[in-house]
Formats: structure tokens, sequence, C-alpha cells
């Protein structure tokens, strides 16, 4: 941020967005799913993007999205023609006894982690080619294919070495998603390297290492009420690492980024990003205990006189009604889930990122030209039934 | 003075301030754009071909058919953008022909969605049905080997289950196992049955595809009579004989496929997706429940047992406990007021006729007493 103060032309990025307004209009596009048995989420995706966008205001300008719902439909009917071959192969795997079905599970688990990270990229592609800024579109070229490769190796050393290889894997894919990213002709850059995020990484490795050692410790030495209480300590530390640790990775990451002379500055404060997580824990609990009352109170009305046992008794001796209890409130769990982490913490993000980043020396995106059009649809169709998308 | 407006051209990155007018009496109508300080025309855009993108409330966001893509013209103001949008009516057709184009759109998607979900209740009942007995029931005994390993793993203890009864000769083993193969083999099954009473804490009994099946000795415990026995056997053997096992297997892939539909994760690796699927199995399984109480019926007059001591013995189990109860719920195998009455109404046995002697059922009764 100083960098940025001192220089006389770096421009901020503000995020206008109301989260109220959001909440409003997201409540309304899940309501909406019921009826469609999920269709409408093409354009609740549709609606969220093009209200993270047009908030996002860069020098003035906002952002603009210009995708739309119908290629979302498409994109996704097409990842199913080429998904079901495969749901099928799974079944009749299920079907085999010994090896031959387990070496055919790790094969196609394999083969679908590798996947999760083509999806990803073509899917960050198709938002990317339906982003507008100045009336100039931003791409991604590269490949998915060298993409998901990459990801798939590193992950699997990240796995062999404990974790400790992922400020390598990061700063890699980092590198290979950025330096493929194009706004117009001009070409972005990426000057981060492992350690740029090796610090807090690290720092936060050691914290999950040392408190899990000292449950281990607890265990062998037989302190049994200590040992009770570990796991929760070991839970809260492990978070608060975790949150430090993804503020920081964000923080210098996104200030690693180059367009030209152009380049990012971007500040996340972890004790932001924590107090979103908190506020998101207490609005369950809370709900949680609205649900408790809510339920009691349908069971003690099925019971009439005899209270709240003979509800549950009545209502599990009715095979529908006992189906409509079931599914409505794995529905209704889902789908409130679904939505609070959205507008608490998908739209947290959004705002601290938007919010706490600078554009350094924006004067010289004066002259980038626009290039030709580019409209994958397949892309964003795999991200969707990978459940792999991102805003 | 021309009211001012934001503008890019689509070519080049740069943002200009610049004034617009709308001319509407000449014989092209047209929106004219010029440099906010020069006041040099910049461009015309017929007003025919201008067109609304999205934006902020208080905005208004036009592009124009053949102009690069990224051409803009934007607006702020409420005064500013309602006064324009009544010199532009086009713009209030067009967004009502992209709305209806939307719900027709989301319509078709959702009756398409609806259909297949219709396909799916009616249909893949009758496709598990006109599946199974093709696939060879060599095939299925293999599968439930399979999950005879998996189902060991669980309820044993390093991997290995603990028999009540170890011997196979003893006088309770071999009532069980003359029982269920006469049972299975009159009613003309390809499979041989392998009954296990085992040492387990969950009130529980089931069979696997290929007719391994399991009475744990928490059920045993709760089992009064040798009605109450030969009745869960019963039932359990009519799922093997049906078999149920892989009938479900067909089902529940159907099912995940569907849910992933619903959900968009055609994986069903997340929990979400896994769990929908369950749930919605749990209602398609009561079907099956119903066959197998009337195979257990059918064997009941035959051999001498009432098949009501079914019910008795699964109300007694439930009604345990609290939490039981509830769990019923959830449960794939629930007592409800519509089972509990065709239990009743099975045939009733012969009298004289008896599935277990005296003898035979203390035998069972005692078999894991050592747990107890």
């Amino acid at each position: 941020m100083a960098a940025g103060l001192n220089d006389s032309v770096a421009a901020p990025v503000t995020f206008t967005g109301p989260r109220d307004e959001f909440f409003g209009r997201l409540f309304g596009g899940y309501l909406l799913m019921l009826p469609t048995l999920g269709v409408y989420r093409f354009w609740v995706t549709t609606f969220k993007r093009r209200f993270y966008w047009s908030h996002t205001v860069i020098d003035g300008d906002p952002l603009e999205y210009t995708g739309t719902a119908r290629q979302l439909l498409i994109g996704f009917l097409l990842a199913i023609a080429f998904f079901l071959p495969a749901y099928i192969a799974l079944f009749v795997l299920s079907l085999f006894a010994g090896v031959i079905g387990e070496i055919g599970y790790v094969v196609v688990l394999g083969c679908l982690w590798f996947f999760v990270g083509y999806a990803q990229y073509r899917g960050r592609d198709f938002r990317l080619s339906r982003t507008l800024w100045r009336g100039i579109r931003f791409d991604q070229k590269g490949s998915a294919v060298a993409y998901a490769t990459r990801r798939f190796l590193w992950s699997l050393l990240v796995v062999v070495t404990l974790g400790l290889a992922y400020p390598f894997m990061s700063a890699s894919l980092w590198r290979y998603r950025y330096a493929n990213t194009w706004f117009g002709d001009r070409q972005v850059s990426f000057e981060g390297t492992w350690r740029t995020i090796a610090g807090p990484y690290y720092r936060a490795y050691a914290v999950v290492a040392v408190s899990v050692g000292l449950v281990v410790g607890l265990g062998v030495t037989g302190n049994l009420r200590m040992f009770a209480l570990a796991p929760v300590a070991v839970i809260v530390l492990g978070g608060l690492a975790l949150v430090y640790w993804r503020s920081r990775e964000a923080t210098r990451m996104f200030s690693a980024i180059r367009l030209g002379p152009a380049r990012v500055e971007t500040t996340i404060k972890a004790r932001s990003l924590f107090g979103q997580h908190l506020a998101f824990g207490l609005v369950w609990l809370l709900l949680a205990i609205v649900a408790w009352f809510a339920g009691s109170a349908i069971l003690a009305v099925a019971g009439g006189a005899e209270g709240t046992l003979a509800g549950i008794r009545s209502i599990s001796t009715n095979g529908w009604a006992s189906a409509a209890f079931v599914v409505g409130g794995y529905v209704l769990t889902v789908g409130a889930f679904s939505l609070l982490s959205e507008t608490i913490l998908d739209f947290g993000w959004w705002k601290l990122v938007a919010g706490g980043s600078w554009i350094v020396n924006v004067e010289s995106l004066g002259d980038v030209r626009a290039i030709d059009e580019d409209r994958s649809t397949l892309g964003e169709g795999f991200a969707d039934a990978l459940n792999v998308g991102a805003f | 003075m021309n009211p001012l407006a934001r503008y890019h051209d689509g070519r080049v990155s740069a943002a200009r301030d610049v004034t617009f007018a709308i001319t509407r009496d000449t014989v092209t109508p047209e929106i004219i754009i010029a440099d906010g300080e020069t006041h040099d025309v910049i461009d015309r855009w017929p007003i025919d071909d201008a067109f609304e993108v999205h934006g902020l409330a208080n905005r208004l966001r036009l592009g124009a058919r053949g102009r690069p893509d990224g051409a803009r013209l934007s607006l702020t103001g409420a005064p500013l953008v309602e006064a324009t949008r009544k010199l532009l009516p086009a713009l209030k057709n067009q967004q009502a022909n992209e709305r209806r184009e939307q719900r027709r759109l989301i319509g078709i998607a959702s009756g398409a969605l609806f259909s297949l979900v219709a396909a799916y209740v009616f249909g893949i009942p009758l496709l598990a049905r006109a599946l199974v007995p093709s696939i060879p029931p060599e095939w299925e005994s293999q599968l439930g080997e399979a999950t005879l390993a998996q189902i060991d793993q669980i309820i044993g203890y390093q991997g290995q289950v603990t028999f009540c009864d170890e011997d196979p000769d003893s006088l309770a083993n071999r009532a069980i196992d003359r029982f269920a193969r006469t049972v299975l083999a009159d009613a003309g099954s390809s499979f041989t049955p392998d009954v296990k009473v085992v040492a387990a804490y969950i009130p529980n009994a089931f069979a696997l595809p290929g007719g391994h099946s399991y009475y744990f000795s928490a059920l045993l415990e709760q089992t009064e009579t040798a009605d109450e026995f030969a009745g869960v056997l019963a039932h359990e053997l009519g799922h093997v004989h049906h078999r149920h096992g892989l009938d479900g297997l067909i089902s529940t892939s159907a099912t995940g496929l569907l849910v992933g539909f619903v959900l968009g994760d055609m994986t069903g690796l997340s929990v979400a997706g896994g769990l929908g699927a369950a749930l919605i199995d749990t209602r398609f399984s009561r079907e099956a429940e119903h066959e197998a109480d009337a195979f257990a019926g059918a064997a009941g007059a035959r051999y001498g047992f009432d098949p009501a001591a079914l019910a008795t013995l699964i109300e007694r189990v439930a009604g345990d406990n609290e939490a039981g109860r509830f769990f019923q719920v959830f449960s794939t195998h629930p007592l409800t007021v519509e089972r509990r009455v065709a239990l009743e109404q099975l045939p009733k046995p012969p009298p004289g006729l008896r599935a277990f002697s005296d003898e035979e059922w203390t035998a069972i009764k005692l078999m894991c007493d050592r747990f107890s």
C-alpha cells in the first residue's frame, strides 16, 4: 500500500455491492430453484457474476460480465454427455470384487482428480473471456491439459511431502494461470515464487504441526483431562493458522501480478477474514437454535395432546410424512448452508480482495487494444459438473 | 448543452468523457456521440442498432450492433437515464423479448428435467427389475463376497467377526442352516444361504446379495419367540431371493445420477449429492420391504410361524428407547402403519406346524449368552 500511495497514479479498486440486496436476490433465486428442480441455478450464477462484476469499479469504470445463463446451461448439457460414460464405468466397477475393482476405483478417482484441474482452468477461461473493462475483453490462453497435469503431479508431491511442498505448487499454478492471462493484446505476468509465501505458510504449518504433536504427546503421557480438551485447542489454533495463511497468501500472490508497467497491490487483513468466519459460525449457531425450536413445535403439533414423543412416533409410522420430513429437512439444510456461505464467506472474500486492492500505474493501461472473440462454452460446463465452480 | 456520458470504443482501452444527442427527426434516427471537450463527433449509432447491457440501478449501459463488442456508452443518474429511455422506446421491447426468451428456456429445461424425474420414478424400478434377471447369480454372489470382507471389517474386531457359536454342527447352527436352506430352496432360489449369528451391540439383522446373512447378538437378546426369529430370518432371505441388493445398487446409481443433474455435481463426490441420493433411496426401498414381508408370510404358512411376530419384534426394538423411535424415520425398514397392517393380514400358519422345535429354539436363544 505504501508504494501505491507514494505513486501519484495508483487507482483504487472499489466494491460497492450492498450485501442485503445480494442476499435478497439470491434468496429469491434459491426459491426458484425448487420448482425448476435446480435448473434456475444457471440464472442465479449469472446474476451473481453480474452483481460482483458491475459493482467492482477500477479507476472509475466497472467490470462487465457478458456471459449468459443459456451458455452455462448448454455447457452443462455437453458436460453431462461426457460424464455419463464415466458414471456408468464407476457403476460397473462397483460390481467387481477384489483387486480389479479396487484398481479400477483408484484409476477412475485419479482421472476425476486430474479432471478437476482441467475444469477449473476451463471455467476460469470462460469467466475471463466474458469479462470487459473499458470495453476490452480479458482472455486466458495456455492449455487446460498442461495446467491439469501440473496440478495433478504437484498435488501428488504435496501429499508425499506431508504438505511441505505446497508453496512450490501454489507458486507454479498461480504463475501458469496469470502468465497465460491477457487483457486485450497485453499479457499479464506473475512475479511470485515459492519464497513469496514460504514464510506465512511454514509458520502456519508449524502451528498446526506443534499442536497436533502436543495432542499426541498428551495421549502418550496419559493426561486424560487435558487430552479431552486438546481437539478443541487444535481446531481453534488450526483455524486461526488457516485464516492467517489464507489472507497472507492472497495478499502476496495478488500483489505479484503485473500488466506491463501496471501492477496490483493487495492487502487483506487476517483479522477481517477471521471476523467473517466468526460471523458465519455465530449465524449457524443461531439458526441451529431456531431449527431446534421449530422442529420441536412441529413434532408437538403432530403429537397433539400426547406430546413430542408421540409426534415422532406418528411421523415415523407414516411413510409419506417421514419421507417429507427427511427430504424437506435435507433441502432446507443444504439450501441454508449454501445461501449463508455465499452471502457471508464468498461475498466477504470478494469484498476483502477487491476493496483491498490498488492498481499502480493504471495510466499505462490506456492504449491496450482489443483482440478477436473467443467463444467457448464447454469449459464452464465441466466446472459445474465437477462442482468446482468459483464465483 | 448535451448530456455527459462515458464512452469506450471497444478497440482501445481508453475511457472518454463524451456528450451525446439523440436525433429522432432524421430518416435514420441516431445517437450522436461527441468528444466532451472538442465536441468533434466520434461515432453515430443508428438507434435501432442500440441495445442495453446489464448495469447498476440508475445507470444505463448501451452497446450497438455493427460496432466492436466492447463499444459502450454509459450514462449515470436517474433523471438522465429515465429521459434517455423515453427517447429509445425499442429498449423496452428488447428487454421484454429477452425476458420472455429466458422464461421459455427455463420452462423447457425444467420441463425436460421433470420428465426425467418422472421417467426415473416410474422407469428405474422397472429397469432394475428387467436388468436384474439378466445378471448371472454367480456374479451377484461374487458381489456379496466382496461386500462380506468390508462388512467383517466394520462389525468385527480387526476384520474378524466373533461367531456366537463357532461349532457349525451344534444343534442351533444346524437348525438355522436347515431352516434357511429349505426356505430358499423351496422358493426356487439359485442362492445358497449362509446365516451368521455374531456378537454385536446393535440390534439388527441384514442380508447381502448372494445369501450371506447376519443376525446380531443384540437382536437375538430381544427376540422372545421362535416365530419372531423365523420371521426376521425369512424376511432377510426374501431380500436375497428377490435380489434386492442388486436391485438397490442399480436404483441407487440412477438416483445418484438424478441428484447430480439437479445439484450439478455429476460425480456425487460432494456430501450433499451423496446424502441426497441416500435419502431418496430410503423412500424407494420400502417397496422391497413389502416384498420381503410377503416372502416371509409365504414361508410362515409353509413351515409354521406367524409373520406378524416380525412386527412385534421391530416394535419392541424401536420402542426400547426414544432415540430408537426417532431414528426410525431414517431407517431403511421402518414399521409404518401400512406395513404393520399388511403383516397382520398375511395368512396365519396351520396349527401344529412349527419352524423350530422347542429344543432348537432354546439352543438358538442361548447361542450368544456369553456375550450379554
